[in-house]
């Protein structure tokens, strides 16, 4: 099929496409175009006006500052991917982009893009939520920040408002110390290129490497896939926080996850599998971290 | 079928509540992605809303039947929707209950949803209509809360008035 007419607009800048979505009347937001095209042309959606952002070169880029690192919102997977400055930063990040769909959809697919789908398995929700990323959004009004835990409200359901755009995502770099963190972005997928059955996003810092057996000084466990929006589940986290990472505590944290998760049964995984599989990953997923966190890779 | 269930707490008593819940205007402004509403009769509701998930927004052409209202405690309405593609009916039925500090209002409605708003599956459509279920109970909390004025407009219809199907022949009859 063929999408619906629409009028194409294409701004240069930011603050052009925000005039633009003040005026114009049932418009749609264009990042990489790995999403909506096909939504239109199915005609599940049919925007009047398409405001494509691929020409708003204000909104692509990595700027890493000595206490964040901001992310345009029209990035590609496939800059993050390759990153080596993220790769040392905040490698979760690459980790996360390099795992979605495949070299095409990375080579348009933007984080921004992602982020405003909202897709409750989509690989940026997660990992943002775990770091405690914070996203700033403009409009004809100005520029607020949303912390990416209060954003994703529900199924596809977020806080941006009408007429809002999203520029950028900051995600700040004190909590993770390269030389004593681990970051690890863990996807289950029934096969290559395909939607995640469950991913789980962890990062673990320690007080000190060397130690024969190092203290976890903070961990982050979130999930993709397991409920009707990212999860982040803090009650895992406070379970391995102050002790040395043990295989009973690994356990306790499976168990937990398992419990706090919600997961929609699908054809090839019904809900009590992504259940027992959302603990699973969350634990080998925090293992690897805490191992890259006491070994010298990040 | 969708089944949806819930409970919100409010401040103020359910003789308060009861104008704020019966005037179309404070519902129009309440009500999430409403962009009309109009009162045609003291139990029929006109309204357009555009509700939906993600990118998928129909906008549906609503009518609304008051099928009862019982001063100050209960109201139950059916209502159906068209939208290009997509299709909806409901019935929602809300009882206000003292607790002592305030009202509980308690919810429930039964809905048949058909066309591409179908295709993301009951649990999403579940997730969604919970959180703006709840936007409109915090909206209307703060129009109460502002002292907004209101006025009980809703009637429940006359038994004998025929059901929301038939509406269209009842309408050209007025004509």
């Amino acid at each position: 099929m063929k999408p619906a007419p629409f009028t194409y607009h294409r701004p240069e800048t930011a603050q052009e496409a925000v005039e633009l979505l003040a005026e114009l009347e049932d418009a749609e937001l264009l990042a990489g175009n790995q999403s909506l095209g096909i939504v239109m042309a199915n005609r599940l959606a049919t925007p009047d006006h398409l405001v494509d952002l691929g020409g708003v070169d204000e909104l692509v880029g990595i700027d890493v500052t000595d206490d964040a690192v901001e992310l345009g919102a029209m990035t590609t997977h496939r800059t993050i991917e390759r990153s080596e400055r993220l790769a040392t930063t905040l490698p979760m990040l690459p980790a996360a982009a390099e795992q979605i769909a495949g070299p095409s959809v990375r080579n348009q697919g933007t984080i921004g893009g992602s982020i405003g789908e909202a897709d409750p398995a989509g690989n940026y929700p997660a990992a943002l939520l775990a770091l405690e990323g914070t996203l700033t959004l403009r409009s004809v009004e100005g520029i607020r920040t949303v912390p990416v835990s209060d954003y994703f409200i529900a199924y596809m359901f977020t806080d941006l408002r009408e007429g809002e755009l999203i520029e950028r995502v900051s995600v700040p770099t004190e909590p993770f110390p390269t030389d004593r963190t681990g970051m690890t972005f863990l996807e289950l997928k029934r096969a290559s290129q395909t939607f995640p059955t469950v991913s789980a996003a962890t990062a673990v810092r320690v007080d000190d490497p060397s130690a024969d057996e190092p203290v976890v000084e903070d961990a982050r466990i979130a999930l993709a896939n397991a409920s009707d929006v990212p999860l982040r589940v803090e009650d895992a986290e406070s379970t391995v926080e102050g002790e040395p990472l043990s295989s009973e505590l690994l356990t306790e944290v499976a168990a937990t996850v398992t419990d706090a998760v919600d997961p929609e049964g699908e054809m090839h995984a019904d809900r009590e599998y992504k259940e027992e599989v959302a603990g699973e990953y969350a634990k080998r997923s925090l293992e690897t971290s805490y191992e890259r966190a006491t070994t010298d890779q990040c | 079928m969708l089944e949806f269930t819930g409970e919100n707490e409010m401040e103020q008593s359910k003789e308060e509540l009861w104008a704020y819940f019966t005037d179309t205007d404070v519902l129009a402004s309440c009500a999430p992605g409403c962009k009309e509403m109009t009162l045609q009769s003291p139990h029929e509701i006109e309204a357009v809303m555009a509700v939906g998930v993600g990118s998928v927004k129909p906008e549906f052409d609503v009518d609304v039947v008051v099928t009862a209202a019982e001063h100050p405690e209960r109201l139950e309405m059916t209502a159906v929707g068209h939208a290009p593609r997509n299709e909806f009916e409901t019935t929602a039925e809300m009882v206000l209950e003292d607790n002592g500090d305030g009202t509980t209002v308690v919810w429930s409605a039964t809905a048949d949803v058909s066309g591409t708003i179908a295709s993301f599956g009951g649990r999403a459509l579940k997730s969604v209509t919970n959180r703006l279920v709840g936007k409109f109970f915090a909206d209307m909390q703060a129009k109460a809360d502002e002292g907004v004025e209101a006025v009980s407009e809703l009637e429940a219809a006359p038994d004998d008035e025929p059901a929301v199907e038939d509406e269209s022949a009842a309408s050209e009859s007025d004509d």
